[in-house]
């Protein structure tokens, strides 16, 4: 592909995002409008972002780290948080590793978090604890549900994982649906509504902690490869602005105050880092891998 | 009808209380059975509401999913709307689409994504129409869900109705409980009124009994006290009825011995004419001794004049002391009792010209057991009342017939019968007073002097004209005759 066509694709793919971004979200285009003491900032579904104590915790703290108002946002698909970044209606946002390698160009990376010390995670495989399957091979016509369409652990590892094998989900699967959460995917497969299910390995983690009696049914049949952890993305146009920068340098300085580590020990992670956006070539080379297929 | 039969065996004070409580109790039935009717009615038209609620907002929300076929979205839903603190729960909502095929239920496990609905658990449901199953405790309702005019799927809701179904066994067990409260304490309360009701017909009926044994009293001034205004007025009338009978016994008392009188003068009567009779030919045989004693045939017919009409005279003393000498109580009734029956009768007699005949007399032996005085006193009575009743110059028979075991006097008289008042005083052991429309105490005498000696009367018709009334006494024990005294 020439570099003429590329800058097409991109900009057709701009335009795109940003007439479905003012159709999905024409009330925040209007209310949120641009606040010169406001950050706003999204949030995507990876986090648990129904937990109103979170959005809470984040709130006072970027408010004390950055001095500025933080306005947040939550949206329901990863698509409509990343349409709302790209085309600049978002300051920042939180996204997964996915959206952030299909929109590498038009994004630039803030902050990535640290699970464990490393700013890395996996994707799971999981299914009812009591079943009798330990791989993959054997979920073929299960109803299987993923989280997000455009969810790295959540949709394309699976997807690259079945591809590897030569699989196609649409006929290995009986059926395929998409919770868009990570939680409603362990719920989906918790109750028995699915028999597996793909998913965020640091949510799964993170619920066996917070709620263990739904986790507890479910087990993992396949641990992923790691990739790059979903990271805290701004719109290129936005990133030498003084609230990203003061933005960013509140995340790299979470661990230095009580807010900080408030909302870190919340999240279960240890902290914030720079990484270069290479982190996120394996969720690239998956992309690739299926490239005509998605 | 026989309960009401073996009901009717008790006292009022019982019976009144038993069907109160039986009438109570069929009241309480009746009404249990229309307020469990209604609150049915109730609690299924709630249900049915609460239902119908529930399966609007859900068909509304779950519509687009459908459409879609998102499973997860309807599961979402589902758990989302089940409310977690209505008294009737969803346990479990299943949505299908058109054909049955499972998109999602609240509960996957037991009814699994994708799969066909079971014919067992599709069979629960009738129609759209809800059924509530009061043996599961559960209610079963389909509705349909359309979209622009088609049928695009389907939502089985089963409700947990227990709390219902608890609810009516509450009220159930309420009315049991009120209900058989209120019985008791009906029939406790109807008990004792009636009771106190019938306490007066009580006292009333202890008296009146008493009154049939001979001891008829008036009721007292305690128990008329306690009593009430219409009790007081019954009881008023009772004890004006004794004090009437008591003067009717008084009346009685004084007849009797007027009759005692008559008989006595009768008597005297009797035994003046007996003795008057030959004492003028005593006189006149002395008259002629005085003038022609010197006649030795003179002298002889005057003195057997005179010994002859002595002897009548002497007959007639020693009837009389037969009657009336001290002894009499323990002698056994003998024929020479019925001469002189028939001496002390024979004044009577003449004057009707009437003639007494008693058969057997020569052949007949002592009446062994049988008192002579009662018993010449109950023959002279009927005899007596057989003159009364016929004619002049009739013949006026008494048959005796002696057996080991009975004797029978029977009076056959040419009269025209006894009448009803009369036969009754004879033929009834039970009379006490002397009934109305009877002039004398002759008959009502006999009638004591046969209970005393146990005797039985029987009164038949003589054809072709007058009445064959006959006495018969049983043979009696010696002691019997000094108790008959």
């Amino acid at each position: 592909m020439s570099y003429s066509c590329k800058r097409i694709t991109t900009s057709r793919r701009r335009f795109v995002l940003s007439s479905a971004a003012l159709l999905l979200a024409p009330k925040a285009s209007f209310a949120q409008k641009p606040r010169k003491s406001a950050i706003r900032f999204g949030l995507t579904p990876v986090f648990l972002n129904d937990d109103l104590q979170l959005l809470s915790v984040i709130r006072t703290y970027l408010e004390a780290a950055t001095g500025y108002k933080i306005d947040l946002t939550t949206r329901r698909t990863y698509q409509e948080v990343t349409a709302l970044l790209i085309s600049g209606q978002l300051d920042a946002a939180w996204i997964c590793g996915y959206p952030f390698v299909k929109y590498r160009t038009e994004l630039d990376l803030v902050a990535v978090p640290q699970w464990n010390g490393k700013p890395l995670y996996q994707s799971y495989l999981i299914t009812k604890t009591d079943r009798n399957v330990t791989e993959l091979s054997d979920l073929a016509g299960d109803i299987h549900a993923f989280s997000d369409p455009n969810s790295n652990s959540g949709y394309l590892v699976t997807m690259a994982l079945l591809h590897k094998n030569e699989l196609n989900s649409e006929t290995f699967f009986e059926k395929t649906l998409f919770t868009y959460s990570h939680r409603n995917v362990i719920r989906a497969v918790a109750s028995g509504l699915v028999q597996s299910g793909s998913v965020d390995g640091y949510i799964w983690e993170i619920m066996r902690e917070i709620d263990p009696d739904l986790v507890a049914k479910t087990k993992i049949i396949r641990k992923s490869e790691w990739f790059g952890f979903p990271p805290i993305a701004t719109s290129r146009q936005f990133a030498d602005s003084p609230k990203i920068k003061a933005l960013k340098a509140a995340f790299l300085a979470s661990n230095n105050t009580e807010d900080g580590r408030a909302m870190l020990n919340y999240l279960r992670l240890s902290g914030f880092t720079q990484a270069p956006s290479s982190l996120f070539d394996p969720v690239a080379q998956n992309l690739k891998s299926l490239k005509g297929v998605l | 009808m026989r309960l009401f039969g073996w009901v009717g065996n008790f006292s009022s004070a019982v019976r009144i209380p038993v069907m109160v409580m039986l009438l109570m109790a069929a009241v309480s039935i009746v009404l249990s059975e229309r307020v469990l009717t209604r609150l049915s009615q109730n609690q299924e038209s709630y249900l049915q509401g609460l239902a119908s609620s529930y399966l609007d907002g859900v068909a509304a929300s779950v519509s687009p999913s459908i459409l879609r076929r998102d499973s997860w979205e309807i599961y979402d839903t589902l758990l989302r709307m089940k409310p977690h603190k209505a008294s009737v729960l969803p346990r479990e909502t299943i949505v299908t689409d058109a054909d049955d095929i499972i998109l999602a239920s609240d509960k996957p496990e037991a009814h699994p994504t994708l799969k066909l609905m079971g014919k067992a658990f599709r069979g629960e449901f009738k129609n759209t129409q809800m059924r509530l199953d009061t043996t599961s405790e559960l209610a079963f309702q389909m509705r349909p869900i359309s979209h622009q005019g088609e049928t695009i799927g389907k939502v089985y809701v089963v409700f947990d109705a227990s709390s219902l179904l608890q609810e009516r066994r509450d009220v159930l067990l309420a009315l049991l409980l009120t209900n058989g409260l209120l019985t008791v304490l009906l029939a406790g309360v109807g008990f004792l009124t009636v009771r106190r009701m019938v306490r007066p017909m009580q006292i009333l009926e202890s008296h009146l009994k008493n009154a049939t044994s001979g001891g008829l009293e008036p009721i007292s001034n305690e128990e008329f006290q306690k009593a009430g205004r219409d009790a007081k007025r019954i009881f008023a009338a009772f004890n004006q009825l004794v004090s009437a009978e008591r003067d009717r016994e008084k009346l009685v008392d004084s007849l009797t011995k007027e009759e005692r009188l008559a008989c006595l003068g009768r008597l005297a009567s009797g035994m003046a004419h007996e003795i008057n009779n030959p004492l003028g030919g005593l006189l006149n045989a002395i008259d002629t001794l005085k003038k022609h004693g010197d006649r030795k045939s003179v002298r002889l017919q005057s003195t057997d004049l005179i010994r002859r009409g002595l002897l009548g005279i002497r007959d007639v003393v020693q009837a009389t002391l037969a009657t009336y000498r001290p002894e009499r109580n323990s002698r056994s009734f003998t024929g020479q009792d019925l001469s002189d029956i028939s001496l002390l009768l024979r004044p009577e007699l003449k004057s009707r010209s009437q003639k007494l005949k008693i058969t057997n007399q020569q052949s007949l032996g002592v009446f062994e057991g049988l008192p002579a005085g009662p018993m010449r006193q109950a023959i002279m009575n009927l005899v007596l009342n057989a003159v009364k009743a016929s004619p002049d110059g009739a013949e006026i028979l008494l048959a005796i017939d002696q057996t080991n075991n009975a004797s029978t006097f029977s009076i056959i008289d040419q009269g025209e019968g006894l009448s009803d008042p009369e036969s009754k005083i004879l033929e009834s052991r039970q009379i006490k007073g002397v009934p109305d429309g009877i002039s004398g105490l002759g008959l009502w005498v006999v009638r004591q002097i046969g209970n005393e000696i146990n005797a039985t009367f029987t009164i038949r018709a003589n054809k072709p004209r007058g009445t064959i009334v006959t006495m018969t006494v049983p043979t009696q024990r010696s002691e019997a005759i000094d108790a008959a005294a």
